[in-house]
């Protein structure tokens, strides 16, 4: 399942139905949450911009691979998008298997590409000023892992 | 002679101050030839900052990626993304 939108969503919920009936061994989960970037918390928010039917398409393609790379029981991706406040949830990431090592690899995998390979982009707002979040050379590097 | 829509997203749909357009075209073209051409018909250079990523019907192109006008509907330029 992947689901870009605006409202919330509910871990407990999420991790509930990535779970298979006797075949579940393991469950790997990510949240990412929106941390203070400003003086002024309580002012803060960031606007979460997409491009509807790009981001989906490459979200599917992302879990796709990662599927094929591990045997893995179920995955479902998250992301919300418009404006977010300091400490709401921004992202899940769950994937489901047999054993632990495929279940944190593919998690670990699936939100490395999400971070350079998804059509999201953060504006971070504060009473001051509006200034859209640049990328992270890093998050690039860090697809070098998994070639 | 096939259109073709062209969407822009983020800083650059705000620096450019422009959402989406429509243009018509009769002959393939390259993701830079477009952004070349685009540059030059609307003034803006920023377009051809090595910083403008951009997707051919919602695949991640490169500069040398052919437009093949008779089959894409969209051509998409944008920012580095920053999603997660």
């Amino acid at each position: 399942m992947i689901s870009v939108q605006e409202a919330d969503f509910h871990v407990q919920a999420l991790y509930e139905s990535l779970c298979v009936a006797d075949k579940t061994g393991a469950v790997a989960m990510f949240v990412g949450r929106v941390r203070d970037f400003s003086d002024d918390p309580a002012q803060s928010s960031f606007m979460l911009e997409h491009y509807p039917g790009m981001t989906e398409h490459n979200l599917a393609k992302i879990v796709e691979q990662a599927r094929q790379r591990w045997t893995l029981l179920d995955v479902k991706v998250v992301h919300r998008v418009g404006k977010l406040s300091v400490d709401d949830q921004i992202v899940f990431v769950g994937v489901s298997s047999a054993h632990r090592a495929e279940a944190f690899a593919a998690c670990d995998y699936i939100m490395d590409y999400l971070k350079s390979r998804a059509a999201f982009w953060k504006k971070e707002i504060t009473p001051e000023k509006e200034e859209w979040v640049e990328a992270k050379a890093s998050d690039e590097d860090s697809l070098k892992r998994w070639k | 002679m096939a259109s073709l829509k062209i969407v822009f997203f983020a800083s650059l749909r705000e620096s450019m101050q422009c959402e989406e357009l429509e243009k018509s075209f009769d002959a393939p073209l390259t993701v830079r030839q477009l952004k070349e051409q685009l540059a030059s018909e609307l003034n803006q250079p920023s377009l051809l900052t090595e910083k403008v990523k951009a997707a051919i019907d919602f695949d991640f192109a490169r500069d040398e990626d052919l437009i093949d006008i008779s089959t894409v509907k969209e051509v998409a330029f944008f920012p580095p993304v920053t999603g997660g």
